[in-house]
């Protein structure tokens, strides 16, 4: 049975790993791109949000190639995600495709339905032997996590703009090839070690910016459109705290026992939204606060008719003393230059203010000045 | 006599401002960009010259607007600026202790809320252009009005008519309907002046503080009837500064200044005999990827000296 997942960022590496490790063949999508979204588009209601759209062009375009079984995130405690699932595998059905849906409903299974799942499609293949290949799955999944932490310092001080970003792709590649546990521990430090050693500027002490909002659009590049890449070619340190082998390990482990990553997060929320509102929603009112201090400030990224981000949104501007943050609504309308402007004009704000706050401590030392004589 | 020249090329017009060294307006150009912004600027650019006195020369240039980097790589811009930043430098030359900016161009508009001389926050219109100059151009035409007796025209409304402002496919119908059952053309010219405001404040004015002085720039700012449903919603006096209408150009122009005197006056600017050269805008698609990604390249005496658009590096940087 060849499986297929549709891509969220890099996570289909790990997928790919596990699977492979258990005998079963895995179909990747060709990476997202404007062929995909088309096909998305054409079958997709218009006002569903850009995940459903992608996500149904990578199965469309995974199906042309052979798939029989499609993994999709669902079940009950995410968003309206939760029956992309079922709706997709009507369209796919109606549209004359044969295949298996299997939606992974991790919040209610945990790691056991995941098990249990790649149980089922390796023909009952030994839980030894599938907990071996999951857990190398993560830790590939873990390994290009830290490289991108690496990578979001190097980029914003580089002397060579775009160094960081093809040694990165570099790196996922052979984190990819990498067979075994030996090999991709070596790679991870070979490249952390070719990175560290890119010429940066030492003197500079970058701005820091956040990135938050919904968890498919904050990891996958084509929807936000490089927005971490844009950041440092701005001199951007970004942070972020979705990152996949963060959730997965929450989600598929730590969650059963009752700890969430998020308390901290939802804590700092309390006073403006007392509870979950789906998606990420919650988290986005709590990141700007609980964050202050620590970075500059935030880039919140939605998908266009995105209801929690929405209600986010919308109590955003009644939150005192919380960082700056740029809302940017992401679908297939979206211009790359429209997002540009309003990411050099946040950039701008944001050096001007962090200047002004070190002027009234040293009213002699010019840092850097962006214009407003 | 030096001076220092601010470009701004939006999607429909095209502004030019050359400021002297006490950053005072010596000349100011607005035209359309007419979906061709490479000649427009060519043709500006003599057109500059000369109104210009011969003893001056350009110490700075700075771009700002939708084609920045296209006008910088023509002109040789020091400095290339976004709008906010750019509309938020002129703004506060002329109204140091403005707080809030309303800028309402052609395509797009924007408001940008400013304390103590610093951009606190910004808005700029996302997925629909209702509201800006482009469609109060079409109906002004579609009345039979000429642009520059619209605002006039609209304030001799008596009463006005509630028009739908939330989509201007909306707005247009729901004009016809009000026309053909017999309103007068000024009390709907008004009404249209209020949906207008109303919408750009519900949008882009959505949870932002609004205090005074107000400043109103962008060319719609020139038509007094949008400037009175501001004055009318708001309950504050609007200030329409000079030279609104150039207000980006003049921003860029004085942050060029900033940069000549901050680089000891050296200038990219490769002077008025531009207009002369051959420009050219070639694009292809790349095929290295599955992006297909439609690089664009700027051609100069047929020397690439620019490309974008795509999403990876791979052809930009020849920049020079």
């Amino acid at each position: 049975m060849r499986i297929t997942i549709p891509h969220i960022g890099n996570m289909y590496i790990a997928f790919r790993s596990m699977f492979n490790g258990v005998g079963v063949e895995m179909v990747v999508p060709p990476p997202t791109s404007k062929k995909t979204l088309s096909l998305g588009v054409k079958y997709s209601p218009e006002f569903v949000c850009l995940p459903f759209k992608l996500t149904l062009g990578n199965f469309i375009e995974a199906l042309d190639m052979g798939a029989e079984v499609l993994i999709q995130a669902g079940g009950p405690g995410l968003c309206r995600y939760g029956y992309y699932a079922r709706d997709q595998e009507k369209i796919l059905k109606d549209l004359g495709y044969s295949f298996e849906m299997v939606t992974t409903e991790l919040f209610e299974s945990k790691i056991v339905g995941v098990a249990n799942l790649a149980k089922r499609l390796s023909n009952n293949a030994p839980f030894t032997r599938i907990a071996s290949a999951m857990r190398f799955g993560m830790a590939k999944i873990a390994a290009m996590d830290d490289i991108e932490r690496t990578v979001h310092q190097v980029r914003a001080r580089e002397l060579q703009k775009g160094t960081a970003t093809r040694l990165y792709r570099e790196a996922v590649q052979a984190i990819d090839d990498a067979q075994d546990g030996r090999t991709l521990k070596s790679v991870t430090k070979d490249y952390t070690g070719r990175l560290r050693a890119v010429p940066m500027n030492t003197e500079i002490e970058p701005l820091i910016v956040g990135i938050m909002g919904e968890f498919f659009i904050v990891l996958d590049p084509f929807s936000n459109m490089d927005v971490e890449i844009e950041l440092g070619k701005l001199g951007v340190e970004v942070r972020r705290s979705a990152y996949v082998s963060h959730w997965l390990k929450f989600s598929l482990f730590l969650n059963a026992f009752g700890i969430s990553e998020k308390d901290r997060i939802h804590q700092a929320a309390q006073p403006y939204l007392k509870r979950d509102v789906g998606g990420d929603g919650w988290e986005s009112i709590g990141e700007p606060i609980l964050h202050r201090g620590e970075y500059d400030g935030m880039v919140h990224l939605a998908p266009f008719t995105c209801m929690p981000e929405i209600i986010a949104q919308n109590i955003m501007p009644t939150i005192k003393d919380r960082l700056p943050v740029l809302t940017i609504t992401c679908d297939e309308q979206m211009g790359r230059s429209g997002m540009l402007t309003r990411l050099e004009a946040f950039v701008d704000l944001l050096w001007k203010k962090r200047t002004s706050r070190q002027m009234e401590r040293a009213p002699e030392g010019r840092v850097f000045s962006v214009g407003l004589k | 006599m030096e001076a220092y020249l601010g470009i701004d090329v939006g999607s429909v017009t095209t502004k030019f401002a050359v400021l002297d060294e006490k950053d005072e307006l010596v000349t100011s150009l607005y035209t359309r960009t007419l979906g061709r912004p490479i000649d427009v600027i060519q043709e500006s650019m003599q057109k500059i010259l000369a109104r210009l006195p011969a003893d001056l020369v350009i110490k700075g240039v700075g771009t700002t607007g939708s084609a920045r980097y296209l006008a910088g790589v023509v002109v040789g811009a020091d400095v290339v600026k976004n709008e906010v930043t750019a509309h938020a430098v002129g703004a506060s030359h002329y109204i140091p202790d403005v707080q809030t900016i309303i800028e309402i161009g052609g395509q797009d508009s924007k408001m940008i809320i400013m304390r103590d001389g610093i951009v606190t926050d910004f808005g700029m219109n996302t997925v629909c252009a209702a509201g800006t100059g482009s469609f109060l151009d079409q109906q002004a035409s579609r009345l039979n009005i000429e642009i520059e007796d619209f605002g006039p025209l609209a304030l001799k409304s008596k009463s006005a008519v509630r028009i739908a402002g939330r989509c201007t496919v909306f707005a247009e119908s729901d004009m016809i309907h009000k026309q053909q059952m017999g309103y007068g053309v000024q009390d709907i010219l008004y009404g249209l002046c209020e949906a207008l405001t109303r919408n750009y404040l519900n949008n882009i004015g959505l949870g932002k503080e609004i205090l005074p002085p107000v400043a109103f720039q962008g060319g719609v700012a020139s038509n007094v009837g949008i400037v009175r449903a501001f004055e009318e919603s708001l309950k504050t006096e609007i200030v329409v500064p000079p030279h609104h209408q150039v207000m980006g150009a003049i921003g860029v122009a004085l942050l060029s200044h900033e940069k000549s005197m901050d680089n000891g006056g050296t200038t990219k600017f490769k002077g008025f005999g531009i207009s002369d050269m051959e420009y050219a805008a070639t694009s292809f698609e790349c095929k290295a990827c599955t992006n297909i990604c439609e690089i664009i390249q700027i051609k100069v005496e047929r020397k690439v000296i620019a490309r974008w658009g795509g999403r990876c590096d791979k052809w930009d940087d020849i920049n020079g």
